[in-house]
C-alpha cells in the first residue's frame, strides 16, 4: 500500500532531476579535458564544474533515492502507512535548501574546492553549511526508518521483519554512522574556519575524517541496489529468492564491515601510521563477502526463474530468461559492471598494487564504474519498477526502457575501460587540461577521446530515463496492484532474534570504529602543532 | 539444481549456500595473505613513520630549507631526494637520480595538499602540509619520467609537472663528488 | 529476548561475530604493528615500542640533519594567507605619511612614471614581504636598498597598509590591450608552467604574489629574467624561479607585455 506517493515521487523527481544537471555536467568535463577541445581558457570552471558534479552525484542523488525508496519500502513491505510524513516532509525540504545553499557559491566560482573538501584549501562557508543541512535532512529518514520499524514491531511481535525493511534500515543505519565522519570534519574543523573564527586546520585530521565517510558512503550508494537484487529481481522476473537469510547475513555484514575500513583511502598519506593502513586493508578484504554471497544468492534465484520457465540443461535457463523485461536487463548489467568494478576494487585495496594506481584517472573510472555502472543502473531498475504504482499510469514503451539501459551499459563500459588504461600510465586526476602533443603523453590522447565519447552515450541514455519518466505522467490511467516484493523459495517464519534485531551489529559498527579509527583520530587531534595556515580559495 | 519445496530442499539450498560461504571466506584470506606476504617481499610499502613539520616555516631551518633540497649523497651508498610541493611547482622541480641504487624521498607540502607521481614508475605518494612524507624507491633504466601532482591543489593544478631524470650510477657519483644537492633544474 | 540476552555469550551469534572480529583485529594487528615493520630490512627501529609506536602513527618531530646552508640570503618572511588581514585606519594614516619617501619612484599616487612598480591597490602582503627580503638583503637593488634597510617592522606593515589601500589607478604606461598570450592563459603544463592568473589574481591570488596588470613591461621582463637566470631568489622556495626557467623568452616578452598592457583597474575578476 503506497499512500504517500507525491512524497516519493518528490524524493524521487529532485534525485533524478539533479542526476541530468549533474549528468550533463560531467559530459561536459570529459569533453573539454579530451583532445576533441582545445584547452578551456579559464580552469577554474572546470573545476567548479567538478564541484557541482561530484557534490550533486555524491551527496545528493543517491541519498534522496535511498530516502525515495525507503519511503516506498516503509509503506509496502511492511503494509502500514508511513508514521512521521511531516517530519519527512521536513527532511526533504532541508535536503532543498541545502542543495541549494551548497550549489550557490558553487556556481558563483566561491567553493571550487571539489567535493573532497581536502582542506587546508577553503571555500565560502555556504558550501559546507549546504553539505551539512543535506545530511541533517537524510538523519530524519534514519531515524524516521527506525521509529516505523518499531511501529510495526509493536503490531507484530516476534514475527520476521521483511527482507526489504530490514536491508533498508541497515542501510539507513550505515548511513547515520557512516556520515558522522564528515560531519565531524565540516563542523569541527572547516566550517570555523570557513567563517574565519579559526585559521588553521589539520589537514591530515580531516583527510582521516573524510575517509570514514568516504568509503562506506559507496555501501550506503550500493544498500538500494543490493535491496533491489533480493527483493524486486526475483519477483520481476517471475523467480523466487533462493535465501532470505543469506540476504539477512549480506546486509549485516555490510553495517559492520563497511565503515572501518577508510583508511585505505589513505594508504599514500604521510600522517597515518603503517600498522593502521594494514589492519584497514585486511577489513577491505572482508567487505568483498557480502557482495560474493549477494552475486550467489542472486544468480541461483535467477536460475530458480530460468527453470521455472522451463529452461533446461547447465546453461539452458539463461537463454529462457525474460530478456524484454527491463529488469532483467539491468540485473544483468549492473553485475557485469559490479564484477569488473569488484576486480578493480581488489586491486585498489591492496596498497601494495594501489601505490600504482593511487590518485590516477584509475580510480576515477573505478568509482564511476561502481557507482555509475553497477548501482545507478539499478536505481533506474527501480525507478521502472516502481513508476507504474507511484503514478498509476504504465510505463510508455519497454523498447525506449531497454534502449534506454542498453545505451548506459554500453557508455559505461566505453567510459570507464579507457579510463582505467589512462590511470595505469600515470594520468593524474582533476585537471583542466592535458597536453596530449608531448610525446609523454600523447599515447593517452585516444583513450580519453574513447571516454569522452562515452560519456556523450551516457548522456543520451540518462536524458533518455528521464524523457521516460515524464512521458509516464500522462500515459492512460492503469491499475498498477499493490507493490510487493520477492518471495523466498523457504519464507521464514521465525528468525533467530539476532537475524532481526540491529543492536548487536550497530554495537558492533560502532566498536570497530573505535579500535580502527579511534588512535589515528585521537592522536592528531590532541596533538595542537599539526595545524596548518587554511588557504582560502578564490580570496582577497 | 532444481527447485525443492519442503525440509529437504531447505537444507540441500543451506548446504550449497555454506560451501558457497566457505569458497568466499577462502578468497578473501588468500587475498590478505598475498598481500601480507607481497608487504614481506620487496614490494613498496607505506612509510613506517608519522613525521611533523611546520609548512609555513619549512624555508628557515630543517632539512627543507631550499638549500638543501635535492639530492645528496649519503655515506652508505645510497640517495636522499629532499623535495618540497607547493602552489604550483615542484623544489626541484627536476629530480636527478642514479639508476640501481636505493632512494629514499623525502617530501612535504608548503602549502595545501599536493602528491608526488613519478609516471612509469610504482612511486606515489601524498604531501599533506604538515607531515613528511617518504618513500623508498629504485630505478633500474635511466631515463626521464614525469612527475605531475597527483591531488587537487587549486586552480593552477594542471600546470604542477615536474621531472625525475635517472642518470648513470657512475656518472652520478662524479656530480656527487662535492657532497652538495643535485638536481637536473636548468638541464 | 532483551538486550541482555542479545549480549550474552550464550547468544551464538553474539560469540561468534564478536569472537572473529575480535579474533581478525588481533591478528592484523600483530602483522600491521610487529610483523611487517620487522620484515623490512630498510627500517631501523630502537626496540618493540618503537615499532609499534611507529606502526601507530605516533608522530614524531622531523629529525633536524645536517642541512646544506645556503650561500646567499634567502627570504626569511614567514606567510600566510592571513597575514595582515586587518590593517587599521591608524596603521593607514601613519603608511600615508613614511610614503611620501617612495613618492619619487612609485608616484605620489602609487602609480609610477618611470619603469618602477605601481604600488597602489597592490595586495598588502606582497608589500610586506618586499620590504622585509630588500631590509634583510634577500632583494638587492641600489635604489631600495637603503630606503628599506632602516624600516621597522612597525613601518613595513604602516606602508603595506596605506598602499594596499589606496585605489587602482590607470598606469601611465597604457597601450592598446593587447590580446592574452598562450602562455598567460594556459602555461606550459609539461614545463610546469601553471597560468600566471592562478597565483597572480586574475584565477586565484597566491599570498605573497603581486598583481600585474599595468605594470611596467620593461620592469616585469627584467623580474623575469632576473628569476629565470637565478640573479634574483627572494622567491620563497623557488616558487617564481621554478616558473621563470621554464618560460621561453618569447613568452616572456609576450607575458610581460601582455600584463603592461592591461588596466590596472580589472584585476581580479573573482573580487
Amino acid at each position: 500500500m503506497l499512500v504517500n506517493r507525491k512524497l516519493i515521487l518528490a524524493h524521487f523527481w529532485l534525485a533524478f532531476g539533479g542526476f541530468g544537471l549533474a549528468l550533463l555536467l560531467g559530459a561536459w568535463q570529459m569533453f573539454v579535458r579530451s583532445p576533441l577541445y582545445a584547452w578551456i581558457s579559464n580552469p577554474e570552471w572546470y573545476y567548479r564544474s567538478l564541484t557541482a558534479h561530484g557534490t550533486v552525484m555524491g551527496y545528493v542523488f543517491p541519498t534522496l533515492v535511498a530516502m525515495g525508496f525507503g519511503y516506498a519500502i516503509t509503506e509496502s513491505a511492511l503494509q502500514q502507512r508511513l508514521v512521521g510524513v511531516r517530519w519527512a516532509w521536513a527532511g526533504f525540504w532541508l535536503i532543498v535548501l541545502g542543495a541549494v545553499m551548497a550549489m550557490v557559491p558553487v556556481a558563483l566560482g566561491r567553493a571550487s574546492v571539489l567535493y573532497t573538501f581536502y582542506p587546508p584549501l577553503i571555500g565560502n562557508a555556504f558550501y559546507y553549511v549546504g553539505v551539512v543541512l543535506v545530511v541533517v535532512g537524510s538523519w530524519i529518514w534514519v531515524a524516521l526508518m527506525s521509529i516505523n520499524l518499531r511501529v510495526w514491531r509493536r503490531e507484530h511481535p516476534g514475527e520476521p521483519v521483511p527482507l526489504a525493511m530490514f536491508a533498508n534500515v541497515a542501510g539507513s543505519y550505515l548511513w547515520a554512522w557512516t556520515a558522522v565522519g564528515a560531519a565531524l570534519e565540516l563542523l569541527l574543523q572547516i566550517i570555523p574556519v570557513a567563517l574565519g573564527w579559526k585559521t588553521t586546520i589539520d589537514a591530515g585530521l580531516a583527510r582521516v575524517f573524510f575517509s570514514w565517510t568516504l568509503h562506506a558512503i559507496v555501501y550506503f550508494w550500493l544498500m538500494p541496489t543490493y535491496i533491489a537484487y533480493y527483493t524486486i529481481v526475483p519477483r520481476a522476473i517471475g523467480g523466487r529468492l533462493y535465501s532470505d537469510s543469506m540476504g539477512r547475513i549480506a546486509f549485516i555484514l555490510f553495517l559492520i564491515v563497511a565503515m572501518p575500513i577508510g583508511i585505505h583511502h589513505t594508504f599514500a598519506d604521510p600522517q597515518v601510521g603503517a600498522g593502521f593502513k594494514f589492519i584497514h586493508s585486511a577489513f577491505t578484504a572482508l567487505v568483498a563477502l557480502p557482495t560474493l554471497l549477494t552475486v550467489f544468492t542472486i544468480c541461483a534465484s535467477v536460475e530458480i526463474a530460468g527453470r521455472l520457465r522451463g529452461g533446461r540443461g547447465l546453461f539452458g535457463w539463461i537463454a529462457v530468461l525474460p530478456w524484454k523485461n527491463p529488469i532483467m536487463l539491468a540485473v544483468a548489467f549492473s553485475f557485469v559492471l559490479l564484477g569488473f568494478g569488484g576486480a578493480g576494487g581488489l586491486i585498489n585495496m591492496s596498497y601494495q598494487l594501489d601505490t600504482t594506481v593511487h590518485n590516477t584517472q584509475w580510480i576515477t573510472g573505478h568509482f564511476h564504474l561502481i557507482f555509475g555502472g553497477a548501482i545507478v543502473i539499478m536505481y533506474f531498475a527501480i525507478a521502472y519498477d516502481l513508476w507504474p504504482h507511484l503514478t498509476g499510469r504504465a510505463l510508455p514503451d519497454l523498447r525506449l526502457a531497454r534502449a534506454q539501459l542498453w545505451l548506459w551499459f554500453v557508455g559505461m563500459i566505453v567510459t570507464t575501460f579507457p579510463w582505467h588504461w589512462v590511470g595505469i600510465l600515470g594520468m593524474p586526476r582533476r585537471m583542466a587540461y592535458y597536453d596530449y602533443a608531448d610525446p609523454a603523453i600523447s599515447p593517452q590522447a585516444f583513450s580519453v577521446t574513447l571516454s569522452a565519447i562515452g560519456a556523450i552515450i551516457l548522456l543520451i541514455s540518462g536524458l533518455l530515463f528521464l524523457f521516460i519518466l515524464a512521458t509516464a505522467h500522462r500515459q492512460t490511467a492503469t491499475e498498477a496492484g499493490a507493490y510487493r516484493f520477492s518471495v523466498a523459495v523457504h519464507p521464514p517464519t521465525t528468525v533467530p532474534i539476532a537475524l532481526n534485531t540491529f543492536a548487536l551489529w550497530v554495537a558492533l559498527m560502532i566498536g570497530l570504529t573505535v579500535t580502527n579509527y579511534g588512535y589515528p583520530i585521537a592522536v592528531l587531534a590532541s596533538r595542537p602543532d599539526t595545524s596548518v595556515p587554511a588557504v582560502y580559495v578564490g580570496a582577497q | 539444481m532444481t527447485v525443492q519445496d519442503g525440509h529437504h530442499g531447505a537444507e540441500v539450498a543451506e548446504r550449497t549456500e555454506k560451501r558457497w560461504a566457505m569458497i568466499s571466506i577462502i578468497i578473501i584470506v588468500m587475498l590478505v595473505l598475498l598481500a601480507a606476504f607481497a608487504g614481506i617481499h620487496q614490494a613498496t610499502m607505506p612509510q613506517a613513520r608519522v613525521e611533523t613539520t611546520d609548512p609555513a616555516r619549512l624555508h628557515l631551518s630543517g632539512e627543507f630549507v631550499e638549500s638543501n633540497l635535492g639530492t645528496a649523497a649519503e655515506a652508505d651508498g645510497t640517495v636522499t631526494v629532499r623535495a618540497i610541493g607547493q602552489q604550483y611547482s615542484f623544489t626541484p622541480s627536476c629530480i636527478l637520480v642514479p639508476a640501481q641504487t636505493p632512494v629514499t624521498l623525502r617530501a612535504t607540502s608548503a602549502d595545501v595538499v599536493h602528491g608526488i607521481l613519478i609516471q612509469g614508475t610504482n612511486v606515489n605518494t601524498m604531501l599533506v602540509p604538515g607531515y613528511v612524507s617518504e618513500q623508498f624507491m629504485r630505478f633500474e633504466k635511466t631515463g626521464d619520467h614525469l612527475m605531475p601532482c597527483q591531488e587537487f591543489c587549486s586552480f593552477g593544478h594542471e600546470g604542477m609537472w615536474g621531472k625525475v631524470k635517472v642518470i648513470d650510477k657512475t656518472e652520478f657519483a662524479s656530480r656527487a663528488k662535492n657532497r652538495g644537492r643535485l638536481s637536473c633544474v636548468g638541464e | 529476548m532483551s538486550a541482555r540476552e542479545i549480549f550474552s555469550s550464550r547468544n551464538p551469534y553474539f560469540a561468534i561475530s564478536v569472537g572473529v572480529v575480535a579474533g581478525i583485529f588481533v591478528l592484523t594487528a600483530v602483522g600491521g604493528f610487529i610483523i611487517l615493520p620487522y620484515a623490512q630490512p630498510e627500517l631501523k627501529f630502537a626496540g618493540i615500542w618503537d615499532v609499534i609506536c611507529s606502526a601507530a602513527g605516533l608522530p614524531q618531530r622531523s629529525a633536524s640533519s645536517d642541512a646544506v646552508q645556503p650561500v646567499r640570503r634567502l627570504s626569511e618572511v614567514v606567510l600566510t594567507p592571513t597575514t595582515l588581514a586587518h590593517p587599521t585606519q591608524e596603521s593607514i594614516g601613519r603608511g600615508a605619511t613614511l610614503a611620501q619617501r617612495c613618492a619619487i619612484c612609485h608616484g605620489p599616487t602609487g602609480v609610477s612614471r618611470a619603469d618602477s612598480p605601481n604600488l597602489a591597490g597592490q595586495y598588502g602582503i606582497v608589500i610586506y614581504k618586499e620590504l622585509v627580503d630588500f631590509r634583510s638583503g634577500a632583494r638587492t637593488n641600489a635604489v631600495m636598498a637603503p630606503f628599506a634597510v632602516n624600516l621597522t617592522d612597525r613601518e613595513i606593515v604602516d606602508l603595506a597598509a596605506y598602499y594596499a589601500f589606496l585605489p587602482r589607478l590607470p598606469a601611465y604606461h597604457p597601450q592598446q590591450q593587447l590580446r592574452k598570450p598562450r602562455v598567460v592563459i594556459y602555461g606550459a603544463p609539461i614545463r610546469g608552467v601553471a597560468p600566471c592568473g592562478s597565483c597572480h589574481g586574475s584565477l586565484d591570488n597566491k599570498a605573497g604574489s603581486p598583481w600585474l596588470e599595468g605594470q611596467s613591461e620593461t620592469y616585469l621582463k627584467f623580474q623575469l629574467h632576473a628569476f629565470a637566470s637565478g640573479q634574483r631568489t627572494n622567491d620563497i622556495s623557488q616558487q617564481m624561479r621554478n616558473i621563470a626557467r621554464a618560460m621561453t623568452p618569447q613568452e616572456i616578452d609576450e607575458a610581460a607585455a601582455y600584463y603592461a598592457s592591461q588596466p590596472s583597474e580589472i584585476v581580479k575578476a573573482t573580487d
